[in-house]
This record gives structure tokens, sequence and C-alpha cells, in this order.
């Protein structure tokens, strides 16, 4: 490996860290979401600084080709990522369809009651002699 | 018994007026609800100009969250039974007694218009029709409930499954999984015939390309349902 490549290897994860450390603070994202990309960038560098780290790994499990393991690993641990991130989303979806569905019922009932209160008043200005219709315009 | 008609509409302008006016002519004395499901076009103004019983949602959610609104409706005013009708004048009112007399006389908890029972009016296309077919064995397969026209949403169900419903109701294309959660609910499930029509205006919201889809959705969903329901399957 050139000694131009090594650099490249580990300059990247750094800068990448660095990266989603910023957006993650300017784009005010939840620290409970943030947690997995900040130890996601972390395995990155420790890849690119002890490499020998993958050669060890792959060797264990039986991998000839270190490589493969890196794009294997990495794959699989995005692919749950996504799953969950699935989830999220569909959770989403259910809390703001009940949500919109709380609030039409719940404003329907509101105007419902509202109508029936005048009505009501309604049918007392019109029942009650003039003195009390006096007094409950001008409360009006 | 207090009888509500949940009438789902989105960008149903040019056909909800008829429908309504049809629906008060055939029996007065018969609450509606329409739900409007966020419609792009002119179907809030005709309701308000009308002065129809509309709810209209804040956002888009689709046939099954709207219908699921009706059902929310229905439970929050203490109706006994609700009925599902479309906003697009396939539904004949004609039929609402029909629909609704064997929950009346408590000899079923949900009936089902079906046009596959006489064979009589729109029968929707050939292709459709092997579709419906299919889903129907799988329903029968996975409930032992046999049910012809799976796919139809002109129903009516008791407060039992007002409840259920409002708690629990599938979002895209939901009438067959809606049978297959009744049947976990050990729901009596009847069909009467009824004609429907071709709808009056506009464009189904099933296009010919979403119907593979459809297929593989539904039958999943069914199937899927079925197991993580936990339930002996019925002895047929």
């Amino acid at each position: 490996m050139s000694w131009m490549f090594r650099i490249i290897l580990i300059l990247v994860p750094f800068l990448t860290t660095f990266w989603i450390l910023r957006k993650i603070r300017k784009s005010q994202v939840r620290f409970e979401d943030a947690v997995f990309w900040l130890l996601f960038s972390l395995g990155l560098i420790m890849m690119s600084i002890f490499p020998q780290l993958i050669d060890w790994t792959a060797d264990l499990i039986g991998i000839v080709s270190p490589v493969k393991f890196v794009f294997l690993a990495i794959i699989f641990v995005l692919l749950i990522k996504e799953f969950l991130l699935s989830i999220k989303v569909s959770q989403l979806e259910y809390k703001l369809r009940t949500f919109a569905q709380t609030y039409v019922i719940q404003s329907r009932v509101d105007m419902e009651n509202i109508k029936k209160m005048e009505t009501r008043e309604a049918h007392l200005v019109a029942s009650k002699p003039s003195i009390f219709k006096f007094i409950w315009l001008l409360e009006v | 018994m207090k009888t509500l008609i949940i009438i789902p509409a989105y960008n149903e302008a040019e056909n909800i007026a008829a429908v309504i006016k049809q629906l008060e002519n055939s029996s007065a004395k018969i609450d509606y609800v329409i739900i409007n499901d966020c419609s792009r076009d002119d179907t809030s103004v005709i309701c308000k100009q009308n002065e129809f019983s509309v709810v209209s949602l804040p956002i888009n959610l689709g046939i099954g969250g709207g219908v699921q609104t009706g059902y929310l409706y229905a439970l929050e005013h203490g109706y006994d039974i609700a009925v599902q009708m479309d906003g697009d004048g396939q539904h004949d009112p004609a039929y609402l007694n029909d629909l609704i007399e064997p929950i009346i006389h408590n000899k079923a908890d949900i009936v089902i218009g079906s046009r596959f029972l006489t064979n009589e009016g729109f029968q929707s296309s050939e292709i459709r029709r092997v579709g419906i077919k299919f889903l129907s064995e799988i329903l029968y397969l996975c409930t032992g409930i046999r049910v012809k026209d799976v796919t139809s949403g002109y129903r009516a169900v008791n407060r039992k499954f007002i409840e259920v419903y409002a708690k629990e109701y599938a979002q895209d294309y939901p009438e067959p999984e809606a049978i297959v959660v009744a049947a976990m609910h050990d729901a009596r499930i009847r069909e009467v015939p009824v004609i429907m029509h071709e709808r009056s205006r506009g464009t189904s919201s099933i296009t010919f390309w979403k119907s593979a889809y459809y297929m593989l959705k539904v039958s999943l969903a069914v199937v899927l349902y079925r197991i993580t329901f936990h339930k002996e399957r019925p002895k047929i």
C-alpha cells in the first residue's frame, strides 16, 4: 500500500466523522438518533488506523479476502439500520394518522356542542320575558 | 337503531352532490357523514355550499385512514350500525335496508353488498373478477369464511365491529383485509346481492398497473395477518 493511499484512507474517515458531527449539531438531530452515526464513524476511523483488526477478524471468521469482509459487515450494518428506519417511518405515519383523525373528530364534536349551545340560548331568549332578554343581550 | 352512512370521498366533486341527493331521497331519516380525505378539487366547497354533513381531514390518509375516521366518528357519536358507501355513485342507496336488516335482527355482524350473488349490474372486468376470485379463495383458506365479493366497499357493520375497525383498519386496499380482521374477531359475515353501477364520472383509484401490486400486497397481508393473529383455524 502506498503512503498516499494510506493517508487518504485515514483522512477520509476523520473528515466524515467531523462532517457528521457538524451536521448533527446544525440540524438539531436528537442525540438518540445520532448515536448510531457517531459509533459508525468511530468504527470507520478504527478500521483505517488499525487495518490489522480487519485482517484478524476476517481470518477468525474464515473469510479469505479482508476487503470482502469489510463490504459484508458494512452492508449488513446499513441494512439493519435501513430496516429500523423503515419501522420508524411507519410508526410516524401511524402517529400522524391517529393525530389527524382525533383532531377532526374532536373539532367536529366541539362544533356540534357550540351549535347546540347557540340554539339553546336562542331558545332561552325567545321564551323569556323582555327584561331577561335585555340582561342577556347586555351580557353578550 | 342509530345508523350512520360513512362516505369516503377523495376528489369526488363531480359525484358527491348526486350521491348525497340520491341518499336523501331514498330515506329521509338517515344520518351520514362524508369523509373528505383532503381532496384537491372542489369536494369541500360543494359540501359546504350544500350544507352536507362532512368531516374534512387536514392531511390525505388514503382510503383506509378515511374509512377508519368514519368508524371513529360512529364510535364517538354512539351509532349502533355503520354502513360504508363509496362517494362515486357505484353503490345504490336502494339496498341500504337489505344491508342493515340482518344486523337489526342480529343475524349477522357484518353484511357485505355483493355483485356476484346474482351476477347482475356492473361486474368489473374479466381480469379483475379472476383476481377477486383468487382473493376470495385465499380468504376462505385462511379463515373458513366464504365471501364472494371481497373487494366490495359497500358493507354494514354492527356496534362491535365499529369498535374493532375504529381501532384497527388496513390502509391501502383495505376491504379484503377488513374481512380477515373481522373473521379473527369471530364475525358472522353475510353477503346480500346488490347491483352496482359503473362509477358515474372520474377514474377508479385502482389503475391497471397497480392491480398486480394490489394482488400481491393483499394476499400477503391476509396470510400474514392470519399467521400472526394466533388463533385456531375454525373447523370447516
